[in-house]
């Protein structure tokens, strides 16, 4: 449900884009969205394109989404590692829990396509 | 027309912007302009967030009872519909603005700004110690949007049973208190707390657990002395 605000918010901040630069129409709009990020893409899709109609300059904007992997990276040994374990991750090397998140909360606009 | 050979296709000029922002900026916006504003009246907002029923009025009423009048409180109700709870603090003599959403599932932190200033006609200039913020009943939505508060409290109540922290990770994970409710009611059911706390800690090793019952009173001393100290920590960030 929630991706409806977030979708709205992103109709907010596109206007504002496209008015700094000067864009006639938007054509595509790259998110990244971390694995963690709790953001269903098929739902944020869905609710995008339904909210960009009511704005004539992105009413044909498509969604590129590039989804982020969870990186950790381990305190204890260092070591750089990927996981598909969004609950108890450990290091894959020394099996640490102490673990930084590098990336997969991510719930960005990375870039937008506009024509000038 | 198109510049290469004159002919009448029409070529537009495209290019791309790079943004890297996060999508929910308008809100985060708000709500860091939210949290100067009650940094420098020297307010602690705390946003209570939970599924529906697991006892965030209830465990208000039992704040306000337990504080007595010795720290000063004004409370936003979040709902969908109603001011059912903003009329049950308002009973206990303690200032509440209902905010009805009109059918979304969370709180923004536009909406925050517009309740603050109408709970602040109430105080009639009288100064806030605790803001409490009491989100839509609903244990996902609420966790994407910061409202600027400072501390933000998850509660779970025993009949929701266990499993809780596991599904719905992200309200673990962003707060900084987990409260479990209804706790006279674990006889009754099969809530291993330990295994909720254990969870909860591994999702969110900084998290801190408090086990609650407005029943019997169970914990409130302990939630009462987790709010003061967090109150005296904020007022150290106003005044360094």
């Amino acid at each position: 449900m929630h991706e409806v605000s977030i979708a709205l918010g992103m109709v907010d901040e596109l206007k504002r884009i496209a008015k700094e630069n000067n864009a006639q129409k938007i054509n595509i709009v790259t998110l990244r969205i971390g694995k963690l990020s709790g953001i269903v893409t098929d739902s944020l899709k869905f609710a995008f394109d339904a909210v960009k109609l009511e704005h004539p300059i992105m009413s044909s904007a498509e969604i590129v989404i590039n989804e982020v992997s969870l990186v950790y990276q381990c305190d204890e040994c260092s070591t750089t590692f990927e996981t598909g374990d969004i609950y108890f991750p450990a290091c894959k090397k020394c099996a640490s829990y102490n673990l930084k998140m590098i990336s997969g909360e991510e719930q960005d606009i990375e870039n937008v396509e506009v024509e000038v | 027309m198109c510049d290469i050979c004159g002919c009448a296709h029409d070529v537009k000029d495209t290019k791309t912007i790079s943004i890297n922002q996060s999508l929910l900026k308008s809100n985060e916006d708000a709500a860091s302009a939210n949290r100067k504003h009650f940094d420098e009246k020297g307010i602690l907002a705390i946003n209570l967030i939970s599924s529906p029923g697991s006892g965030k009025t209830t465990l208000l009423e039992k704040t306000i009872e337990a504080l007595d009048g010795g720290l000063s409180l004004g409370v936003l109700e979040g709902d969908i519909e109603t001011d059912l709870d903003a009329e049950r603090i308002r009973a206990r003599g303690v200032p509440a603005v209902q905010l009805t959403t009109g059918g979304a599932c969370h709180l923004e932190s536009a909406l925050i700004h517009r309740g603050f200033h109408a709970l602040e006609q109430q105080l009639n200039g009288k100064k806030l110690d605790l803001l409490f913020i009491e989100n839509v009943g609903n244990l996902v939505c609420p966790s994407f949007f910061d409202l600027g508060e400072h501390v933000r409290v998850v509660l779970i109540s025993v009949p929701e049973g266990p499993d809780k922290p596991l599904k719905y990770p992200k309200a673990i994970r962003t707060s900084q208190l987990l409260i479990i409710t209804k706790s006279d009611l674990l006889p009754h059911f099969d809530f291993d707390v330990e295994k909720v706390r254990a969870d909860a800690c591994a999702l969110n090793p900084s998290i801190k657990v408090i086990v609650t019952s407005a029943k019997t009173g169970g914990g409130i001393e302990e939630w009462v002395y987790f709010l003061q100290t967090n109150l005296t920590t904020e007022l150290k960030r106003k005044k360094p």
